[in-house]
This record gives structure tokens, sequence and C-alpha cells, in this order.
């Protein structure tokens, strides 16, 4: 997976690469919305992360010229201004998600990893797995090790977005709007309180541990045999 | 200075000014010229009338065809000494029985269905360019059995009319003077008027940011810009309030952010002043993330709250039932709630037209504070109210601490904290009641606290 990052500001542009980079992607680096457009032609992406303001033609141009030449692949656009005509513009020009500057790097890893997921194979399986954990979606039913686990309909939710998402550090905003539609800042005390009594009910009493907190990022939910 | 499409009040007064005074000296030289004028006529119709008379009763005297032969002596005798009086006697065939020398009359006047009562002077001009006045009249002779003739006199006008005219120019003239001069008058009267003008745009020239507290001092003003000085300096407190607030605000941040500031850059630079473990580096930078994460969080709020004050904050409006929205975010506040065994409750139903994203948050925020507020084992309990009178109530009660009533009214104020040395983790950023606030505004409502005997309720009041 080949993603080009479009950033004029060289610390942000820096820390993206290297950051999709270890997320296992291959990026290029654009430092000026001339050369983005340019790489975006060229080049074969499987997604672009275009920041808006840009020295030379700024990022609406460059989304223009994208889609222009008939390319169709998902655009991700930063926005420094949280104002609503920016996003409407953007998914207007057709990017396909946005981000507000500041963001949480582990929300970007997030949303590009949607993105890529978007248009690929959905098909729909009754079963998520995750070593000795089964998920079974049609029956609203969690095991683990052919034990019946309880969980009420959030915690559910909350552990079907977890094993969907395997191996993917999910932030806790992320998290609060995908299960409780909370789109906003909010307490996010609550997930951690959340994903303590989820853990409580699955994770205690059997091995291996699945759910993870990684300190300042989130939560992650992974089958690591070496532990 | 903008010249076009504006006009000094000083030129428009003078202008007004100038006008009316013509108008009335125009109406008052009329009424003068006219009266004159009719005032020379009856001078003009006395004479005229006079000899009128003179002729008819010369006219009487005669008695046969033959003492028409000595009626001229009679006429010429009767117009002696009257310089420009002319003449005419004119028989019923046409016939003229007798005229002064030169004389010419209308024809008009010497139709024989004149009568005498009727007669009014008309006025023409003679071939020699005389301006006469003249009436007829029918007379009759002492002939028996004889048509009454026609007789027409008329007197020499010209010098009333050299004197109207000279008296119309004179007139007009001074009234020309007089306007210029009650123009000019007019001017100084309104600039001298218009002093007061000056002088309060002389005191609101002095007043700059610096001096905000200054007032334009009313007083001094008359009654008639009174009014103004006062809307003005309501004017004035409005902005110097609200300009303490952003003051206040701005100081605010920079306190906010440079606490959390110098604890991620004071951790920073003793991590990196000898060589740690790799375990070390995670923690610190797993709590530089975590606070950084907070200053992002507390940024948002900030940049939310100044939309709001700049009334960019339109919300999306739908149908909304409050209850459905409280039900939804007690799932999401469950967990907490039960992990100190805080019982959640509510009541009621009423359905608004909001932005739902926008209540949910005003909601939660509140449902977040009652949370942090609530004693172990306490209950919060809240109730959605349709008043009816096109307000739905939402109030939230929780136990908890009294809140002192010298804070009730500043608790929506952004970075406003009941106790200041309260720790900053447990209670956020302290702008999430403000946040409350706004989208309550934005909506068209209003957020209420009141605090007393250990309960605290706050009541969002949305319009439906």
């Amino acid at each position: 997976m080949k993603i080009l990052v479009v950033e004029d500001e060289l610390k942000t542009g820096n820390f993206l690469k290297q950051g999709l980079l270890e997320a296992g992607f291959g990026v290029d680096l654009a430092r000026d919305g001339d050369d983005g457009l340019h790489y975006a032609l060229t080049d074969a992406y499987d997604l672009v992360v275009l920041d808006v303001m840009l020295p030379g033609i700024d990022g609406w141009a460059v989304l223009q010229g994208i889609r222009k030449s008939g390319k169709d692949m998902p655009v991700l656009f930063l926005s420094a201004r949280d104002q609503v005509d920016d996003r409407v513009r953007g998914l207007e020009l057709g990017a396909d998600d946005y981000l507000v500057k500041p963001f949480a790097f582990s929300e970007l890893l997030a949303r590009v990893r949607t993105l890529l997921r978007r248009g690929g194979k959905t098909t729909e399986s009754e079963f998520l797995r995750a070593a000795n954990l089964e998920l079974d979606l049609m029956r609203r039913r969690v095991s683990r090790s052919g034990k019946r686990i309880d969980l009420t309909a959030k915690e559910f939710a909350l552990l079907e977005l977890l094993l969907r998402r395997q191996g993917e550090v999910l932030p806790r905003s992320l998290i609060a709007s995908q299960v409780w539609d909370m789109n906003f800042d909010s307490d996010t005390n609550v997930i951690e309180v959340a994903v303590r009594r989820l853990r409580a009910k699955m994770d205690d009493g059997f091995e291996p541990k699945l759910i993870r907190t990684v300190r300042g990022m989130g939560y992650v939910l992974e089958a690591s045999e070496c532990d | 200075m903008r010249l076009s499409g504006r006009r000094s009040m000083t030129v428009r007064l003078t202008m007004l000014f100038a006008l009316s005074s013509t108008v009335v000296l125009l109406l008052l030289g009329n009424l003068i010229a006219g009266s004159l004028e009719r005032h020379f006529e009856e001078q003009d119709m006395e004479v005229l009338t006079g000899k009128l008379k003179l002729a008819q009763h010369a006219l009487e005297r005669v008695r046969s065809t033959v003492d028409l032969g000595v009626l001229p002596q009679h006429l010429d005798d009767s117009l002696v000494g009257h310089h420009g009086l002319e003449l005419v006697v004119v028989a019923p065939e046409g016939q003229i029985l007798f005229a002064t020398s030169g004389a010419e009359f209308p024809q008009s006047l010497l139709e024989s269905h004149v009568r005498v009562d009727s007669a009014r002077p008309i006025v023409w001009t003679t071939k020699g360019n005389h301006p006469l006045r003249g009436i007829s009249a029918l007379a009759r002779t002492g002939i028996k059995d004889a048509q009454p003739v026609v007789v027409a006199v008329a007197t020499d006008i010209s010098h009333h009319e050299h004197f109207m005219s000279s008296f119309r120019i004179t007139l007009w003239s001074f009234v020309a003077l007089a306007a210029l001069l009650t123009g000019f008058l007019g001017w100084l009267a309104v600039r001298r008027g218009l002093a007061p003008l000056q002088a309060i745009r002389h005191e609101a020239a002095g007043i700059t940011a610096h001096r905000l507290d200054s007032r334009l001092s009313a007083d001094a003003v008359p009654v008639e810009l009174a009014e103004l000085v006062e809307a003005l300096n309501e004017m004035l407190a409005r902005l110097e309030d609200s300009f303490r607030r952003l003051s206040d605000f701005s100081s605010d941040i920079a306190h906010e952010l440079r606490t959390p500031v110098t604890n991620l850059l004071t951790q920073t630079q003793v991590t990196l002043s000898k060589a740690r473990a790799s375990d070390e580096y995670c923690d610190v930078l797993a709590s530089n993330a975590e606070e950084l994460e907070r200053l992002s969080r507390m940024i948002a709020d900030m940049l939310f709250l100044a939309r709001s004050d700049n009334d960019l904050v339109i919300p999306d409006r739908e149908p909304l039932d409050l209850i459905d929205e409280v039900k939804g975010l007690f799932e999401f506040y469950e967990a907490l709630a039960e992990e100190k065994s805080i019982v959640l409750t509510c009541s009621g139903s009423g359905v608004v037209s909001g932005d739902r994203l926008m209540l949910r948050r005003a909601i939660s925020n509140l449902l977040s504070n009652a949370l942090r507020h609530t004693p172990v084992g306490g209950r919060i309990a809240v109730h959605v109210d349709d008043t009816g009178d096109s307000v739905v109530k939402l109030s939230m009660e929780n136990p908890g601490d009294s809140i002192a009533r010298e804070h009730l009214p500043r608790l929506f104020d952004r970075f406003y904290r009941v106790d200041s040395s309260r720790q900053r983790l447990s209670e956020g950023a302290g702008l999430g009641l403000a946040i409350t606030r706004s989208i309550l505004r934005a909506h068209g409502g209003e957020a209420v606290i009141r605090s007393e005997r250990g309960t605290t309720v706050c009541e969002l009041n949305v319009p439906v």
C-alpha cells in the first residue's frame, strides 16, 4: 500500500512519513502543491494525505487536479481550520475524509486504514475470532475457549470494533464515536472504565490477554503469540 | 471624508433656513405689491366714476338734437384740469358724438350692453404706448324716446406703472438680499447650534482601547443630544465589558497553557539530560502524548467558543426528543456511574428542534460535570419537561456540596472554577459549561444553575 503525503510543514511532514512507514505503508512526501500534484499524477498511490494550506497551488487545486485526471484513490485532507465551509468544500471537491489539526496520529492512522479498507472486499462473515475468542455476530454471543461470556450491548459493540480492527491502535475518541455515537470531545475516562470492565469480563482468567492499552494512543486487540 | 452621497448637516440646515425665509419674503412682497396696485386702482376709479357722472350729467341736460352741438363744449369744460383723461360718447348707432383728441378705446368697452353697476376697469395700451385704465357706462340723454348712449372714460396710468415697476425691482432685490443674509445668519446659527456635536466628537476622539472606562459627559449636552450620548455611553460600557472579557480570556488561555507546556518541557528536558532505558523513554513519551492530547482538546474547545462568540456556530436543526438523547448519554456514562455507584434516572419527554450533535454535547458536559461532583452512592436525576410555553426545560439534579451564591452566575464563564486551588486533572479545562451555554445560546435558549441545601440543579431551556 502506497501513500502520498503532501505537507509543507517540515516536522509534521517528517513525522507523518515516519509514522506511516512504521505502520507498514510505502510513503512519498511532497513539500508543496505543485510537487504533490506531479507525484499524484505520475505514480500510482492507494491514498493521498493532503494539507489544505500549501505553498504554490493549494490543497483544493491539487485535489481538483487529481480528480480531473480521473484518478479516484481516496484523499484525506488536513485542515487547520475547524470551519464547516472547509469541510463541505473539501467533500464537494471529491475528498473522502478530513482531519482538523491538531489531530492525534492514531486517529489519522485509523482513518487511513478505514479509507483503504473501503472499496476492498466487504464479505460479511458471521464470526470474528482472535486466538481463543469468538464473536458470533448473528446470535450476539461471545465465548472464550468455548466458554460463554455475557456482555452488555455496548460492551459487545466495543469488542466487535476492537476485533474488526485487530492489531490497530484505536484512539479513545474513535471508540467513543463508533460505539456510543459521541462525535465530539467527551469525557475519555468513560472509555477507560468501559474498556476496563470489558477486560474484566473477557480477559481476566483467560490466556492470552487480548486487549492492550497503548499509553498515550489508545487500545488495541492483538493475539500476540509471544506473550 | 466622503463627499458624495452625504451632505453636511450645516449646509442642509442653512439651505432650509434660507429657503423658508425666502418663501415668507416672497409672499409678503406679493401681498404688498397687490395691495398697492389695488390702492391705485381705487384712486383711478374715484376719478373715473366722478368724470363719468359729470359726463352723464351733461348728457341729461341735452334736451334736443340741437343741444348736441354744444355738448362737446360742456364736456370739454368738465375735463379741464385733468391731464391724460380721455372721454368718448358713442350713440347707439355707433356714431361718435364726442371724443377727446387721440382717444383710443377698445371696442369691448363701447358695446351698448355694458352696465354701470358691473363696471370694472379694464387696462389697455394705446398705439402711442400709453397704458390706460378705463370704464364705461350707459347714459340717458334728455331727448325723449332716444336710446341711451355709451360713455367711456379712461385715464393714463403710466405714472402708476412706473412707480410699480420700480417698486417691484426694489422689492425683489431686497428679497434676494434678505435671502442671502438669512442664509448667512442661518449658517452662523446652525454652526453655533451644532457646536455640542463637535464637542462630543472631540470627546469621542479621545477614547481609545486603553481608556475604555471614560464616558462622554451627558450633563454638558443639550436635551436633544442627551439620549444619543447615553446610548453611546451604554455602547461604550458593553464594549468595555466585552473587551475586558476578551483580555481576561487571553490571560486565562496563557495561564492554562503555561502549566501543561512547562510540565512537558521540564519532563522532556530532564529525560534528555542523560541516557535512559527505553522503558523510561516510552513512559515519558506516553505521558507527553496524554498531556498534548489534553492541550489539543482545549484548543479545539476554545476555537468552538471563539466561533460561537462570533455567531459562527449555526445549529443544523432537526426534531429531537431530548429524553432519547439523555438515554443515549446514560449508556455512555453508565460504566463510569456504576464505578461510583451513582444511579442515573430520567423522566418526562419533550421534543425540540435543534442540532443533535450540539445538544448532546451540551447535555454530556452537564452530565460529566454532575458525575464529577456527585458523591459515591448518589443519584443524578434528569427531567425533561415541555412547559407548553414553546420552551422545553431539561433539568439535571445531583447531590453534592452546595455552590456559594456568588459563584453561580459565573459558573458558565470559561475557565471559571469555584475553587481556584482545585486540581486541574480532576476538573478538566473548565470549558465544558461555557460550551454548554454557547450551544444553548446558539439555539436561542439559556442555561441556568442553582444550588442549595446540598443539591445542585442545572437547567437547560431549549426553545421548541
